[in-house]
């Protein structure tokens, strides 16, 4: 088994290749490729999995709240050997699901309206309503 | 009481550490570990520096259904149940929890935290003895803390319908001035026309050593 700090390093490895193409990108230089796509979402899901696994083995409780999702996907992302996580990575859909499909919640998320602080707890709020993402 | 296990001791005075350093009183510690009162003050005082303060936990109901409080503690409690209901934890191990989630997002978005973790204790109590629950909001489908008894067939909640005036004490009012640097910055200098404020452009370097003459 691969230690947790190896996989750090490969998730660097990865940022670091495309350091260049994300600069250029953001001066408009160039446009996302098909490959460059792919890569880019196999680079988020590393990300979101192997920080998903450390928030869970730090505190299982806590790290399925801000995840949202159940106690039973959460014991089965902490058990994930980095094989498996670099095997599961490397798709063409990304694993992390978006987590509003409620307007009322877009709406408050982007508000500017009076009382900022406390339409971040009205969002806050109704996304700690939500149901958890569990397995069927 | 005097415990058995020197290991199950262990983790008891370590849960009071928490809640003390969490801000909880003496009667939450006497409730939640199995400590002895001297024990406990002794602990108290070791992490806090002083004696815990005397006197009645707060024991409103009603300060929950207030406008502030019960936005604060319905989301104390969205996220506790939602511990409780697809973390697997309860009692006080989802109490600590939720309330740190709770401060975090306090500290997050620059609030006053206005739920203590007593509070927080008691309000979990009420809830269990069914004095107070939550019911959805019918217009954004939240869920907040209510009265168990009233009538709320058309519930809507304090931030979709705001109560006038909500919010706008004199400490908020304090810090918006102290952000916009002056109180009224734009009553006090009228919009010019430009002409005459090509012309003040003009005069200020003299107005500014006039100033330094008066500082010295």
């Amino acid at each position: 088994m691969i230690p947790e700090f190896q996989c750090h390093k490969m998730a660097s490895l990865f940022k670091k290749k495309n350091a260049l193409i994300y600069q250029q990108r953001l001066t408009g230089e160039l446009t996302m490729t098909q490959d460059e796509l792919m890569y880019e979402i196999r680079e988020t899901n590393l990300t979101y999995l192997l920080l998903a696994q450390q928030m869970i083995r730090k505190d299982q409780a806590t790290a399925t709240f801000r995840l949202g999702i159940g106690v039973d996907s959460a014991q089965i992302l902490e058990r994930l050997s980095p094989a498996q996580i670099l095997k599961m990575a490397a798709t063409n859909m990304l694993l992390c699901r978006f987590r509003f499909d409620d307007q009322m919640i877009f709406g408050l998320l982007t508000d500017h309206g009076r009382e900022k602080a406390m339409t971040q707890s009205h969002a806050a709020l109704l996304i700690a309503g939500q149901p958890a993402a569990g397995l069927a | 009481m005097r415990n058995k296990s020197v290991i199950a001791e262990a983790r008891q005075i370590d849960l009071a550490a928490e809640l003390i350093r969490l801000g909880a009183r003496l009667a939450v510690l006497e409730a939640e570990t199995s400590l002895s009162r001297e024990r406990l003050l002794k602990l108290y005082k070791e992490i806090v520096g002083k004696s815990p303060p005397k006197g009645m936990l707060p024991y409103s109901t009603e300060w929950f259904t207030c406008w502030r409080p019960n936005i604060h503690s319905s989301l104390f409690i969205d996220i506790y149940h939602y511990l409780g209901k697809h973390a697997g934890v309860d009692g006080i191990e989802a109490l600590i929890r939720a309330y740190k989630l709770y401060l975090e997002h306090v500290r997050i978005h620059d609030t006053e935290c206005v739920l203590s973790l007593t509070r927080a204790w008691s309000l979990m109590r009420f809830i269990d003895a069914k004095i107070l629950t939550t019911i959805p909001c019918t217009e954004c489908g939240g869920q907040f803390i209510v009265h168990k008894m009233d009538l709320h067939n058309t519930y809507v909640c304090g931030m979709c319908n705001m109560p006038s005036r909500a919010g706008q004490t004199n400490k908020a009012r304090a810090e918006r001035e102290s952000r916009a640097g002056m109180p009224d910055a734009e009553a006090i200098v009228p919009a010019l026309p430009l002409d005459s404020v090509v012309a003040q452009a003009t005069t200020i370097p003299r107005r500014r050593s006039r100033l330094r003459h008066a500082v010295v």
